[in-house]
């Protein structure tokens, strides 16, 4: 049973923005770490039923390092679907616009995503692309095996172990802990760059009135960002060994870390 | 970032790699220098990453990269333990590429792909008690027994001795024939004769296992002699020119290492109600670090690119790797003065970053054989 996989994933902003422009120049950006558990599972569940992996983002040119990123792990072709019109997208038109070139892609029966990004944090494409394509969706994925003609999908939740039977296709949100992401070898960023293949999809070919996409299709826009000042505070406990000790069990005490 | 005139690859590497190293290698740095220790844990992990094949073609088991590649994944290593740089440099430029520069394709089969996969590590066995940078003073003989050669050899200082399973012998098939009378044998460990000395003491690169290593009466096949006999000088000076673009590398990675210390102390350490980082004197030597690591680092790139367009390097190699040594050498010791008392004591890694930076400066030729390579080359340019 071959499985044809497809992970979408995204390249986010890892420094913040200067005077309110976001930098996405190489070294300012990097593939969503949320979505490496995903290409990870991609990657085992070739290696053990055969098939084939498509990485799948929507941004601008430099984000197709996160396609690089994926083919290094193990993806074996790359798409990038990226146009001036889809600038602007919030969550609701990316999803639009990924849902429609996902009709164009070849068939699936995996579609795994990430369960949200480090920079906007809010979990809502994989559903809603699941919404668009009327794909049942399993979120958190914890892990999955194959049972009967379909899949066993075990999502864990707030203390409980959900388990699911899903026939293909089928979409999901590979929770982080499910499985630890491999290093990139060497001969895989060779082979990233050198062989594999990444497509560009432009979005006149998604088959969409232009009014859905990008900012004018995006209900929500982001009106600002700046990045939280962290403050350190060192403290220093003085005292007897005993008053220190009494000290700091206060102040973890306090802290909640126990109780 | 770093490279900012390179092409994506070359991003991808420094960051999976520099990623590795950051949550592996450097949590473990100061007390595999301190024990003297060889991490193999680590290293079984970077052979699974091909750091042990970087430039060895798919087919025999590396990653086919080339030498600009290369050079980012040596500096890497060396940024977070220049011992481990060092071994992963030594293994790949003097011990796997002379064998697949000149080796027949049964020795390449038949070596290659346990080195390129990190199963066998190598080594380069040439310095002897009274034959370093003039290596025609090779003492070492094999005398020639109808399909072996019976040799005897005292090898001293080889990096990666204690670990290495292939190795490269420079040994005399010819007393006398001079400089034309030295050949490559590749050695197992494990081949009766074959012993490895006490590790040595070293200053720095402490978690490399530099050991002597001796033949005694040791029946090597001759299927083994690299290349043709008479050949050893030829083969040791092209896998040097390889060689000292990881060197210089990796000089540059512990450069690299010790400007970053610099700045991170002189932005948390005050005196004077301010951190340290804003007066002027400190600054002057964060500037003149920041620019030596810069210029070192563009040689060693400029260098590999050069053998990477099939260009004669030699003399860039050799620029490279004189230039990236004194380099690191004055930046770790700019370093250490950056952080005050506290550089000099074993507390904080600059101090070992000035211990490992100062032996770039001898080995794998010394910064003054470099410069006769570079005036021979520059006055034959001129004629």
């Amino acid at each position: 049973m071959a499985l044809q996989i497809i992970v979408c994933v995204k390249s986010v902003v890892v420094k913040p923005p200067k005077r309110n422009k976001v930098d996405r120049s190489a070294g300012s950006i990097d593939l969503n770490p949320f979505d490496k558990p995903a290409i990870e599972l991609a990657v085992r569940l070739k290696a053990q039923f055969g098939g084939s992996i498509t990485a799948l983002t929507m941004g601008p040119k430099s984000a197709e390092t996160a396609l690089y990123d994926a083919m290094s792990m193990g993806a074996d072709r790359g798409i990038l679907l990226c146009d001036p019109a889809l600038a602007g997208s919030d969550t609701l038109a990316t999803s639009l616009a990924l849902s429609a070139a996902l009709k164009k892609i070849n068939d699936f029966d995996l579609l795994l995503f990430g369960v949200r990004t480090s920079d906007s944090d809010t979990g809502q494409v994989g559903p809603q692309v699941a919404e668009l394509m009327q794909l049942p969706f399993v979120s958190g994925l914890e892990s999955i095996e194959p049972d009967g003609q379909g899949f066993k999908l075990i999502r864990l939740i707030d203390g409980f172990v959900e388990e699911f039977k899903a026939m293909l296709p089928v979409a999901m949100s590979v929770h982080p802990s499910a499985v630890v992401p491999r290093d990139s070898s060497l001969s895989g960023i060779e082979e990233s760059f050198e062989v594999k293949p990444i497509e560009l999809i432009k979005a006149d070919e998604l088959g969409l009135d232009p009014g859905v996409l990008g900012e004018a299709g995006s209900p929500t826009r982001v009106a600002g960002m700046k990045k939280i000042p962290k403050e350190k505070k060192c403290e220093f406990i003085d005292g007897s060994d005993t008053d220190i000790a009494a000290k700091l069990l206060k102040v973890i005490t306090e802290t909640g870390v126990i109780s | 970032m770093i490279d900012k005139l390179l092409d994506g690859k070359y991003h991808a590497i420094r960051k999976s790699v520099r990623d590795f190293c950051e949550r592996e290698v450097k949590p473990v740095a100061a007390e595999i220098d301190k024990e003297a220790s060889f991490p193999w844990e680590i290293v079984e992990k970077m052979a699974k990453l091909n750091y042990f094949g970087i430039q060895t073609p798919k087919e025999l088991g590396g990653s086919g990269m080339d030498t600009l590649g290369y050079t980012i994944v040596v500096e890497e290593i060396a940024r977070a333990a220049g011992g481990l740089g060092l071994c992963v440099t030594v293994h790949n430029s003097v011990a796997v590429y002379p064998i697949m520069a000149f080796g027949n394709d049964e020795q390449k089969k038949k070596f290659v792909p346990p080195l390129a996969k990190g199963e066998k590590i190598g080594a380069f066995c040439l310095t002897e008690p009274n034959a370093g940078s003039d290596a025609s003073g090779i003492e070492a003989t094999a005398i020639s027994d109808g399909d072996h050669y019976i040799v005897n050899a005292n090898k001293v200082f080889v990096t990666n001795g204690g670990v290495a399973d292939t190795c490269l012998f420079f040994v005399r098939t010819d007393p006398d024939a001079g400089r034309r009378g030295i050949s490559v044998l590749i050695v197992e460990r494990g081949t009766p004769g074959f012993v490895a000395g006490e590790l040595e003491d070293m200053s720095g690169m402490r978690c490399n296992q530099v050991s002597s290593l001796r033949l005694y009466d040791c029946k090597v096949p001759k299927e083994n002699l690299l290349g043709r006999e008479g050949m050893g000088l030829l083969i040791g000076l092209n896998a040097l020119d390889v060689g000292r673009m990881g060197i210089a590398a990796q000089a540059v990675g512990i450069a690299q290492a010790a400007f970053e210390e610099a700045t991170k102390y002189s932005m948390q350490r005050k005196q004077f109600n301010t951190p340290i980082a804003n007066h002027q004197a400190i600054q002057m030597m964060l500037a003149d670090m920041a620019t030596q690591v810069e210029a070192a680092r563009a040689l060693v790139q400029r260098a590999a690119s050069m053998r990477d367009k099939g260009l004669p390097f030699s003399k860039e190699a050799a620029m490279a790797k004189l230039f990236a040594s004194e380099t690191s050498s004055r930046v770790a010791d700019m370093a250490v003065q950056v952080h005050g008392g506290y550089g000099y004591s074993k507390s904080y890694p600059v101090e070992r970053y000035y211990r490992d930076a100062r032996v770039t400066r001898i080995y794998e030729g010394t910064a003054e054989i470099h410069r006769i390579v570079i005036a021979k080359n520059v006055l034959d340019e001129m004629e």
